[in-house]
Protein backbone atom coordinates (compact mmCIF):
# COMPACT_ATOMS: atom_id res chain seq x y z
CA UNK A 1 0.00 0.00 0.00
CA UNK A 2 2.75 2.23 1.24
CA UNK A 3 4.35 1.80 -2.34
CA UNK A 4 1.00 3.35 -4.18
CA UNK A 5 1.13 6.37 -1.84
CA UNK A 6 4.51 7.48 -3.01
CA UNK A 7 3.64 6.99 -6.65
CA UNK A 8 1.75 9.45 -9.14
CA UNK A 9 0.90 6.42 -11.78
CA UNK A 10 0.12 3.19 -11.37
CA UNK A 11 -0.28 1.03 -13.98
CA UNK A 12 -1.10 -2.87 -13.64
CA UNK A 13 -1.61 -5.21 -16.24
CA UNK A 14 -3.07 -2.54 -19.38
CA UNK A 15 -4.30 -4.57 -22.45
CA UNK A 16 -5.40 -2.71 -25.14
CA UNK A 17 -7.13 -4.84 -28.33
CA UNK A 18 -7.81 -3.29 -31.64
CA UNK A 19 -10.07 -5.62 -32.95
CA UNK A 20 -8.44 -9.31 -32.93
CA UNK A 21 -5.19 -6.80 -33.00
CA UNK A 22 -3.40 -6.84 -29.40
CA UNK A 23 -1.31 -3.79 -29.27
CA UNK A 24 -0.53 -3.80 -25.59
CA UNK A 25 0.10 -6.89 -22.83
CA UNK A 26 -0.13 -6.55 -19.30
CA UNK A 27 2.02 -3.42 -19.38
CA UNK A 28 2.82 -2.17 -16.06
CA UNK A 29 3.86 1.07 -15.08
CA UNK A 30 4.80 3.09 -12.13
CA UNK A 31 5.57 6.55 -11.99
CA UNK A 32 6.88 8.49 -8.96
CA UNK A 33 6.70 12.03 -8.34
CA UNK A 34 9.27 14.25 -10.30
CA UNK A 35 10.73 10.73 -11.81
CA UNK A 36 11.21 10.86 -16.20
CA UNK A 37 10.30 8.11 -17.47
CA UNK A 38 11.57 7.64 -21.12
CA UNK A 39 9.57 4.79 -23.74
CA UNK A 40 11.99 3.68 -26.45
CA UNK A 41 11.28 0.93 -28.57
CA UNK A 42 10.34 0.61 -32.97
CA UNK A 43 7.59 2.08 -34.35
CA UNK A 44 4.54 -0.41 -33.84
CA UNK A 45 5.83 -1.84 -30.62
CA UNK A 46 3.05 -0.30 -28.47
CA UNK A 47 4.27 2.67 -26.84
CA UNK A 48 2.35 5.33 -28.22
CA UNK A 49 -1.16 3.95 -27.42
CA UNK A 50 0.60 3.08 -24.23
CA UNK A 51 0.70 6.31 -23.21
CA UNK A 52 -2.67 7.45 -25.30
CA UNK A 53 -4.03 4.78 -22.53
CA UNK A 54 -2.52 6.48 -19.99
CA UNK A 55 -4.54 9.97 -20.24
CA UNK A 56 -7.00 7.57 -21.81
CA UNK A 57 -7.11 9.22 -25.09
CA UNK A 58 -7.20 5.25 -25.78
CA UNK A 59 -9.56 3.34 -23.62
CA UNK A 60 -7.70 0.28 -22.08
CA UNK A 61 -9.17 -2.85 -23.02
CA UNK A 62 -8.15 -4.31 -19.30
CA UNK A 63 -6.27 -3.18 -16.69
CA UNK A 64 -6.25 -0.63 -14.29
CA UNK A 65 -5.06 2.28 -13.77
CA UNK A 66 -4.48 4.86 -10.62
CA UNK A 67 -3.51 8.13 -10.57
CA UNK A 68 -2.08 9.66 -7.20
CA UNK A 69 -4.71 6.52 -5.28
CA UNK A 70 -7.74 7.43 -7.93
CA UNK A 71 -8.83 4.76 -9.75
CA UNK A 72 -9.15 6.42 -13.09
CA UNK A 73 -11.20 4.13 -14.83
CA UNK A 74 -13.70 3.46 -12.52
CA UNK A 75 -15.87 6.27 -14.00
CA UNK A 76 -16.06 8.14 -10.74
CA UNK A 77 -13.73 10.46 -11.86
CA UNK A 78 -14.54 12.35 -14.57
CA UNK A 79 -12.47 12.37 -17.56
CA UNK A 80 -12.08 15.30 -18.86
CA UNK A 81 -11.63 16.72 -15.37
CA UNK A 82 -8.45 13.92 -14.90
CA UNK A 83 -6.94 15.04 -17.87
CA UNK A 84 -6.49 18.38 -16.13
CA UNK A 85 -3.63 16.97 -14.26
CA UNK A 86 -1.65 15.40 -17.26
CA UNK A 87 -0.81 17.35 -19.65
CA UNK A 88 0.18 15.79 -23.61
CA UNK A 89 2.53 17.32 -26.21
CA UNK A 90 2.00 15.79 -29.40
CA UNK A 91 4.26 14.83 -32.58
CA UNK A 92 2.20 17.07 -34.52
CA UNK A 93 1.85 20.00 -32.42
CA UNK A 94 -1.94 20.63 -32.81
CA UNK A 95 -1.64 23.88 -32.10
CA UNK A 96 -5.24 26.03 -32.51
CA UNK A 97 -4.17 27.39 -36.23
CA UNK A 98 -7.30 30.11 -35.50
CA UNK A 99 -6.29 31.34 -32.42
CA UNK A 100 -3.03 33.76 -31.58
CA UNK A 101 -0.29 31.86 -29.69
CA UNK A 102 -1.56 34.00 -26.54
CA UNK A 103 -4.99 32.31 -26.95
CA UNK A 104 -3.93 29.19 -27.44
CA UNK A 105 -1.99 29.29 -24.25
CA UNK A 106 -4.92 30.93 -22.19
CA UNK A 107 -7.74 29.16 -23.81
CA UNK A 108 -7.80 26.00 -21.52
CA UNK A 109 -7.29 28.14 -18.15
CA UNK A 110 -9.61 30.64 -18.78
CA UNK A 111 -12.38 28.31 -19.86
CA UNK A 112 -11.89 25.26 -17.84
CA UNK A 113 -10.13 26.94 -14.49
CA UNK A 114 -12.08 30.53 -14.82
CA UNK A 115 -9.36 32.40 -14.51
CA UNK A 116 -9.71 36.12 -15.64
CA UNK A 117 -8.16 37.11 -19.53
CA UNK A 118 -5.55 39.44 -17.89
CA UNK A 119 -4.27 37.00 -15.27
CA UNK A 120 -4.23 33.75 -17.74
CA UNK A 121 -2.14 36.69 -20.41
CA UNK A 122 0.34 37.65 -17.29
CA UNK A 123 1.23 33.26 -16.72
CA UNK A 124 0.95 32.87 -20.52
CA UNK A 125 3.87 35.85 -21.55
CA UNK A 126 5.75 34.38 -18.67
CA UNK A 127 5.74 30.17 -20.24
CA UNK A 128 6.28 32.03 -23.23
CA UNK A 129 9.34 33.28 -21.76
CA UNK A 130 10.46 30.12 -20.07
CA UNK A 131 9.66 27.97 -23.86
CA UNK A 132 12.59 30.72 -25.08
CA UNK A 133 9.40 32.53 -27.51
CA UNK A 134 8.73 35.99 -25.07
CA UNK A 135 7.90 38.22 -28.94
CA UNK A 136 5.84 35.78 -30.24
CA UNK A 137 2.47 35.98 -27.95
CA UNK A 138 1.04 38.21 -31.01
CA UNK A 139 1.56 35.73 -34.08
CA UNK A 140 -0.53 32.86 -35.27
CA UNK A 141 0.93 29.36 -34.99
CA UNK A 142 1.22 29.50 -39.12
CA UNK A 143 3.78 31.75 -38.66
CA UNK A 144 6.35 29.53 -36.42
CA UNK A 145 8.79 26.95 -37.20
CA UNK A 146 8.12 23.55 -36.42
CA UNK A 147 10.05 23.57 -33.18
CA UNK A 148 8.42 27.08 -32.37
CA UNK A 149 5.33 25.42 -32.54
CA UNK A 150 6.23 22.39 -30.24
CA UNK A 151 7.58 24.82 -27.80
CA UNK A 152 4.09 27.20 -27.49
CA UNK A 153 2.04 23.37 -27.44
CA UNK A 154 4.65 22.50 -24.50
CA UNK A 155 3.14 26.15 -23.18
CA UNK A 156 -0.03 25.43 -23.80
CA UNK A 157 0.10 22.15 -21.35
CA UNK A 158 1.88 24.30 -18.54
CA UNK A 159 -0.81 26.94 -18.64
CA UNK A 160 -3.09 24.02 -16.96
CA UNK A 161 -0.27 23.53 -14.50
CA UNK A 162 -0.60 19.55 -15.07
CA UNK A 163 1.15 17.20 -12.24
CA UNK A 164 2.32 14.85 -15.33
CA UNK A 165 3.19 15.78 -18.65
CA UNK A 166 3.27 12.94 -21.35
CA UNK A 167 5.35 13.67 -24.37
CA UNK A 168 4.44 11.89 -27.62
CA UNK A 169 7.20 11.57 -29.88
CA UNK A 170 7.69 15.50 -29.62
CA UNK A 171 10.55 15.82 -31.94
CA UNK A 172 9.96 13.29 -34.67
CA UNK A 173 7.77 15.50 -36.74
CA UNK A 174 10.42 18.14 -36.62
CA UNK A 175 13.57 19.46 -38.64
CA UNK A 176 17.01 17.82 -37.23
CA UNK A 177 18.56 21.47 -36.76
CA UNK A 178 15.15 22.02 -34.44
CA UNK A 179 15.44 19.26 -32.34
CA UNK A 180 17.93 20.67 -30.10
CA UNK A 181 15.98 23.96 -28.88
CA UNK A 182 12.57 21.81 -28.09
CA UNK A 183 15.18 18.87 -25.77
CA UNK A 184 16.55 21.97 -24.17
CA UNK A 185 12.83 23.21 -23.01
CA UNK A 186 12.10 19.52 -22.06
CA UNK A 187 15.28 19.36 -20.30
CA UNK A 188 14.62 22.54 -18.17
CA UNK A 189 11.20 21.10 -17.41
CA UNK A 190 12.63 17.59 -16.18
CA UNK A 191 15.33 19.98 -13.63
CA UNK A 192 12.52 21.62 -12.66
CA UNK A 193 10.75 18.23 -10.81
CA UNK A 194 8.42 17.89 -13.63
CA UNK A 195 6.78 14.41 -13.58
CA UNK A 196 7.50 13.32 -17.74
CA UNK A 197 6.71 10.35 -19.53
CA UNK A 198 8.26 10.31 -22.80
CA UNK A 199 8.17 8.37 -25.75
CA UNK A 200 10.98 9.38 -28.10
CA UNK A 201 13.51 8.37 -30.85
CA UNK A 202 16.33 10.56 -29.24
CA UNK A 203 18.51 8.37 -27.54
CA UNK A 204 20.78 10.94 -26.26
CA UNK A 205 17.79 12.45 -24.39
CA UNK A 206 16.72 9.28 -22.72
CA UNK A 207 20.22 8.40 -21.45
CA UNK A 208 20.60 11.59 -20.26
CA UNK A 209 17.61 13.12 -18.93
CA UNK A 210 15.82 9.99 -17.74
CA UNK A 211 15.26 8.52 -14.40
CA UNK A 212 14.48 5.36 -16.12
CA UNK A 213 14.39 3.73 -19.57
CA UNK A 214 11.69 1.59 -21.01
CA UNK A 215 12.29 -0.80 -23.89
CA UNK A 216 8.92 -1.38 -25.78
CA UNK A 217 8.70 -4.21 -28.49
CA UNK A 218 5.63 -6.24 -29.84
CA UNK A 219 3.10 -4.65 -26.92
CA UNK A 220 5.35 -6.07 -24.19
CA UNK A 221 7.51 -3.87 -22.01
CA UNK A 222 10.87 -5.62 -22.54
CA UNK A 223 13.42 -4.28 -20.20
CA UNK A 224 13.50 -1.22 -18.04
CA UNK A 225 16.02 0.46 -15.90
CA UNK A 226 18.10 2.86 -15.29
CA UNK A 227 20.00 4.60 -18.52
CA UNK A 228 22.98 3.30 -17.71
CA UNK A 229 21.92 0.40 -17.51
CA UNK A 230 19.40 -0.19 -20.78
CA UNK A 231 22.08 1.91 -23.33
CA UNK A 232 25.42 0.61 -21.22
CA UNK A 233 24.32 -2.80 -20.55
CA UNK A 234 21.43 -4.11 -21.95
CA UNK A 235 19.91 -7.70 -20.88
CA UNK A 236 17.64 -8.67 -23.18
CA UNK A 237 18.79 -9.54 -26.57
CA UNK A 238 16.27 -7.83 -28.05
CA UNK A 239 17.32 -4.33 -26.56
CA UNK A 240 20.98 -5.32 -27.70
CA UNK A 241 19.31 -5.27 -31.06
CA UNK A 242 17.25 -2.68 -31.60
CA UNK A 243 19.95 -0.11 -29.63
CA UNK A 244 22.45 -1.55 -32.19
CA UNK A 245 20.19 -0.24 -34.97
CA UNK A 246 19.27 3.27 -33.86
CA UNK A 247 22.95 4.01 -31.74
CA UNK B 1 -36.53 49.55 -82.77
CA UNK B 2 -38.16 52.32 -80.56
CA UNK B 3 -37.06 51.61 -77.14
CA UNK B 4 -38.36 54.32 -74.30
CA UNK B 5 -35.60 53.45 -71.62
CA UNK B 6 -36.65 56.80 -69.65
CA UNK B 7 -40.05 55.77 -69.73
CA UNK B 8 -39.43 51.57 -68.73
CA UNK B 9 -36.70 53.37 -66.06
CA UNK B 10 -39.18 56.11 -64.10
CA UNK B 11 -42.48 53.80 -64.74
CA UNK B 12 -40.51 50.50 -63.26
CA UNK B 13 -37.52 52.03 -61.13
CA UNK B 14 -40.02 52.97 -57.59
CA UNK B 15 -42.03 49.59 -57.77
CA UNK B 16 -38.25 47.92 -58.40
CA UNK B 17 -36.61 49.54 -55.28
CA UNK B 18 -39.31 48.62 -53.35
CA UNK B 19 -38.74 45.14 -54.66
CA UNK B 20 -34.80 45.34 -53.73
CA UNK B 21 -36.10 45.42 -50.08
CA UNK B 22 -38.45 42.24 -50.29
CA UNK B 23 -35.44 40.64 -52.06
CA UNK B 24 -32.72 42.10 -49.67
CA UNK B 25 -35.50 40.72 -46.30
CA UNK B 26 -35.73 37.47 -48.37
CA UNK B 27 -32.34 36.91 -48.73
CA UNK B 28 -30.90 38.27 -45.37
CA UNK B 29 -33.37 36.27 -42.74
CA UNK B 30 -33.47 32.95 -45.28
CA UNK B 31 -29.56 32.82 -45.43
CA UNK B 32 -28.85 33.14 -41.42
CA UNK B 33 -31.97 30.69 -40.57
CA UNK B 34 -30.39 28.20 -43.70
CA UNK B 35 -26.75 28.86 -41.90
CA UNK B 36 -28.00 28.14 -38.10
CA UNK B 37 -30.60 25.16 -40.12
CA UNK B 38 -27.43 23.64 -41.56
CA UNK B 39 -25.68 23.60 -38.37
CA UNK B 40 -27.69 21.96 -36.40
CA UNK B 41 -28.63 19.05 -39.66
CA UNK B 42 -24.88 18.74 -39.58
CA UNK B 43 -24.97 17.96 -35.98
CA UNK B 44 -27.40 15.56 -36.09
CA UNK B 45 -25.89 13.24 -38.48
CA UNK B 46 -22.77 13.63 -36.73
CA UNK B 47 -24.78 12.39 -33.62
CA UNK B 48 -23.94 9.35 -32.17
CA UNK B 49 -27.50 7.97 -32.44
CA UNK B 50 -28.30 6.15 -35.52
CA UNK B 51 -31.93 7.16 -36.07
CA UNK B 52 -31.08 10.71 -35.55
CA UNK B 53 -28.49 10.34 -38.12
CA UNK B 54 -30.76 8.56 -40.11
CA UNK B 55 -33.66 10.82 -39.90
CA UNK B 56 -31.99 13.34 -41.38
CA UNK B 57 -30.19 11.64 -44.11
CA UNK B 58 -33.57 10.81 -45.53
CA UNK B 59 -34.58 14.38 -44.84
CA UNK B 60 -31.58 15.82 -47.15
CA UNK B 61 -31.78 13.41 -49.65
CA UNK B 62 -35.81 14.51 -50.18
CA UNK B 63 -34.70 17.86 -50.01
CA UNK B 64 -31.80 17.84 -52.37
CA UNK B 65 -33.90 15.54 -54.92
CA UNK B 66 -36.60 17.70 -54.85
CA UNK B 67 -36.89 21.23 -57.03
CA UNK B 68 -36.56 24.47 -54.87
CA UNK B 69 -39.74 25.34 -56.80
CA UNK B 70 -41.79 22.74 -55.81
CA UNK B 71 -40.82 22.88 -52.77
CA UNK B 72 -41.92 26.51 -52.41
CA UNK B 73 -45.79 25.38 -54.02
CA UNK B 74 -45.63 22.69 -51.27
CA UNK B 75 -44.98 24.69 -48.49
CA UNK B 76 -46.88 27.53 -49.68
CA UNK B 77 -50.50 25.44 -50.90
CA UNK B 78 -50.26 22.16 -49.20
CA UNK B 79 -48.69 22.62 -46.16
CA UNK B 80 -51.32 25.06 -44.77
CA UNK B 81 -54.20 22.19 -46.31
CA UNK B 82 -52.26 19.62 -44.47
CA UNK B 83 -52.50 21.45 -40.79
CA UNK B 84 -55.86 22.61 -41.31
CA UNK B 85 -56.49 19.15 -41.88
CA UNK B 86 -54.87 17.76 -38.93
CA UNK B 87 -55.92 20.31 -36.68
CA UNK B 88 -59.71 19.73 -37.52
CA UNK B 89 -61.04 18.53 -34.22
CA UNK B 90 -64.96 18.74 -33.24
CA UNK B 91 -66.63 21.72 -34.78
CA UNK B 92 -63.83 24.17 -35.08
CA UNK B 93 -62.04 24.10 -38.23
CA UNK B 94 -58.92 25.90 -38.54
CA UNK B 95 -57.76 28.31 -40.94
CA UNK B 96 -54.36 28.60 -41.34
CA UNK B 97 -52.83 30.28 -44.04
CA UNK B 98 -48.53 32.02 -44.69
CA UNK B 99 -48.43 34.85 -46.27
CA UNK B 100 -46.45 34.51 -49.25
CA UNK B 101 -42.95 36.15 -47.90
CA UNK B 102 -43.08 33.86 -44.95
CA UNK B 103 -43.53 30.60 -46.86
CA UNK B 104 -40.74 32.06 -49.33
CA UNK B 105 -38.51 32.64 -46.45
CA UNK B 106 -39.24 28.89 -44.68
CA UNK B 107 -38.92 27.73 -48.08
CA UNK B 108 -35.68 29.00 -49.10
CA UNK B 109 -34.24 28.04 -45.14
CA UNK B 110 -35.33 23.96 -45.64
CA UNK B 111 -34.28 24.00 -48.72
CA UNK B 112 -30.57 26.02 -48.66
CA UNK B 113 -30.54 24.73 -44.97
CA UNK B 114 -30.26 20.94 -46.35
CA UNK B 115 -27.37 22.11 -48.47
CA UNK B 116 -25.59 23.94 -46.27
CA UNK B 117 -25.52 20.91 -43.75
CA UNK B 118 -23.58 18.99 -46.60
CA UNK B 119 -21.19 22.22 -46.22
CA UNK B 120 -20.83 22.11 -42.64
CA UNK B 121 -20.47 18.35 -42.38
CA UNK B 122 -18.01 18.04 -44.28
CA UNK B 123 -15.64 20.61 -43.18
CA UNK B 124 -16.42 19.31 -39.78
CA UNK B 125 -15.60 16.07 -40.17
CA UNK B 126 -11.99 17.51 -41.77
CA UNK B 127 -10.69 18.75 -39.20
CA UNK B 128 -7.60 16.69 -38.23
CA UNK B 129 -8.84 14.30 -35.12
CA UNK B 130 -5.16 15.84 -33.81
CA UNK B 131 -6.96 19.24 -32.87
CA UNK B 132 -10.03 17.51 -31.23
CA UNK B 133 -7.44 14.78 -29.24
CA UNK B 134 -5.43 18.10 -27.93
CA UNK B 135 -8.32 19.80 -26.44
CA UNK B 136 -9.22 16.42 -25.13
CA UNK B 137 -5.93 16.43 -23.81
CA UNK B 138 -6.07 19.45 -22.14
CA UNK B 139 -9.01 18.83 -20.09
CA UNK B 140 -12.32 19.88 -22.44
CA UNK B 141 -15.34 17.67 -22.75
CA UNK B 142 -16.22 16.76 -25.79
CA UNK B 143 -18.82 19.48 -25.99
CA UNK B 144 -16.36 22.62 -25.23
CA UNK B 145 -14.31 20.65 -28.08
CA UNK B 146 -16.77 20.77 -30.30
CA UNK B 147 -18.21 24.70 -29.83
CA UNK B 148 -14.96 26.09 -28.92
CA UNK B 149 -12.14 23.99 -31.04
CA UNK B 150 -14.08 22.16 -34.52
CA UNK B 151 -16.67 24.11 -35.30
CA UNK B 152 -14.71 27.64 -35.26
CA UNK B 153 -12.50 26.05 -37.58
CA UNK B 154 -15.01 24.52 -39.38
CA UNK B 155 -16.99 27.64 -39.70
CA UNK B 156 -14.05 29.18 -41.46
CA UNK B 157 -13.29 26.75 -43.82
CA UNK B 158 -16.89 26.89 -44.98
CA UNK B 159 -17.04 30.58 -45.61
CA UNK B 160 -16.17 30.61 -49.61
CA UNK B 161 -18.78 28.24 -49.87
CA UNK B 162 -21.44 29.90 -47.78
CA UNK B 163 -20.09 32.94 -49.95
CA UNK B 164 -20.92 31.31 -53.24
CA UNK B 165 -24.86 30.05 -51.61
CA UNK B 166 -25.79 33.40 -50.63
CA UNK B 167 -25.13 35.06 -54.34
CA UNK B 168 -27.05 32.20 -55.44
CA UNK B 169 -29.89 32.91 -52.66
CA UNK B 170 -30.17 36.17 -54.05
CA UNK B 171 -30.69 35.07 -57.60
CA UNK B 172 -33.20 32.34 -56.50
CA UNK B 173 -35.46 34.83 -54.37
CA UNK B 174 -36.90 35.33 -58.25
CA UNK B 175 -38.56 31.78 -57.89
CA UNK B 176 -40.41 33.40 -55.00
CA UNK B 177 -42.65 35.18 -58.04
CA UNK B 178 -44.58 31.91 -58.46
CA UNK B 179 -45.93 32.15 -55.45
CA UNK B 180 -46.98 35.80 -55.58
CA UNK B 181 -44.50 37.10 -53.65
CA UNK B 182 -43.88 40.70 -54.99
CA UNK B 183 -40.47 40.74 -55.76
CA UNK B 184 -38.83 41.77 -58.63
CA UNK B 185 -39.30 39.32 -61.04
CA UNK B 186 -43.03 39.46 -60.71
CA UNK B 187 -42.74 43.31 -60.53
CA UNK B 188 -41.08 43.53 -63.80
CA UNK B 189 -43.69 41.51 -65.31
CA UNK B 190 -46.82 42.75 -64.90
CA UNK B 191 -45.10 46.16 -65.56
CA UNK B 192 -44.20 44.50 -68.80
CA UNK B 193 -47.33 43.11 -69.50
CA UNK B 194 -49.37 46.27 -68.97
CA UNK B 195 -46.94 48.52 -70.86
CA UNK B 196 -45.34 46.28 -73.80
CA UNK B 197 -41.92 47.79 -72.61
CA UNK B 198 -40.40 44.07 -72.65
CA UNK B 199 -37.19 44.54 -73.54
CA UNK B 200 -36.77 47.53 -71.92
CA UNK B 201 -38.49 46.08 -68.42
CA UNK B 202 -36.34 42.68 -68.25
CA UNK B 203 -32.85 44.67 -69.42
CA UNK B 204 -33.65 46.61 -66.32
CA UNK B 205 -34.12 43.96 -64.27
CA UNK B 206 -31.26 41.66 -65.14
CA UNK B 207 -29.12 44.68 -64.19
CA UNK B 208 -30.68 45.32 -61.16
CA UNK B 209 -29.67 41.80 -60.18
CA UNK B 210 -26.32 42.41 -61.33
CA UNK B 211 -26.14 45.18 -59.10
CA UNK B 212 -26.92 43.52 -56.43
CA UNK B 213 -24.62 40.24 -56.96
CA UNK B 214 -21.75 41.30 -58.01
CA UNK B 215 -20.40 43.75 -54.81
CA UNK B 216 -22.27 40.88 -53.06
CA UNK B 217 -19.42 38.43 -54.19
CA UNK B 218 -17.29 41.12 -54.14
CA UNK B 219 -18.07 41.59 -50.00
CA UNK B 220 -17.73 37.91 -49.49
CA UNK B 221 -14.29 37.48 -51.48
CA UNK B 222 -13.14 40.11 -48.85
CA UNK B 223 -14.86 38.28 -45.47
CA UNK B 224 -13.14 35.29 -47.19
CA UNK B 225 -9.92 36.79 -46.71
CA UNK B 226 -10.34 38.11 -43.78
CA UNK B 227 -10.99 34.92 -41.74
CA UNK B 228 -8.95 33.16 -43.82
CA UNK B 229 -5.77 31.19 -41.43
CA UNK B 230 -3.24 28.98 -42.81
CA UNK B 231 -2.57 25.77 -41.50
Amino acid sequence: MSETKQSMLTITKLSKYYGKNHVLKKVNLNVKKGEVVCIIGPSGSGKSTFLRCINLLERPSSGSIFYQDNDVLDGKWKTNEYRQHVGMVFQGYYLFPFKKVIDNITMAPRTLKNKNKAEAEVEALELLKKVGLADKDDVYPASLSGGQKQRVAIARALAMHPELLLFDEPTSALDPELVGEVLRVMKGLAEEGMTMVVVTHEMGFAREVANRVIFMEGGYIVEEGAPEEIFGNPKNERTREFLARVL
Amino acid sequence: MDLKWSEAIDGLGPSLLQGVVVVLQATIISFILAALVGLLIAMCRLSKWKVIRGVFVVFVEIIRGTPLLVQLFYIYYVVPLLLNHLLASGGTQPNIQFTALSAGIAGMTINYGAYISEVFRSAILSIDTGQKESGLALGFTQLQVLRKIVIPQALRNSIPVLGNYLVMMIKDTSLLAVISVSELLLRTQTYASQTFQTIESYTILAVVYLILSLPLAHIMKMIEKKFHVEN
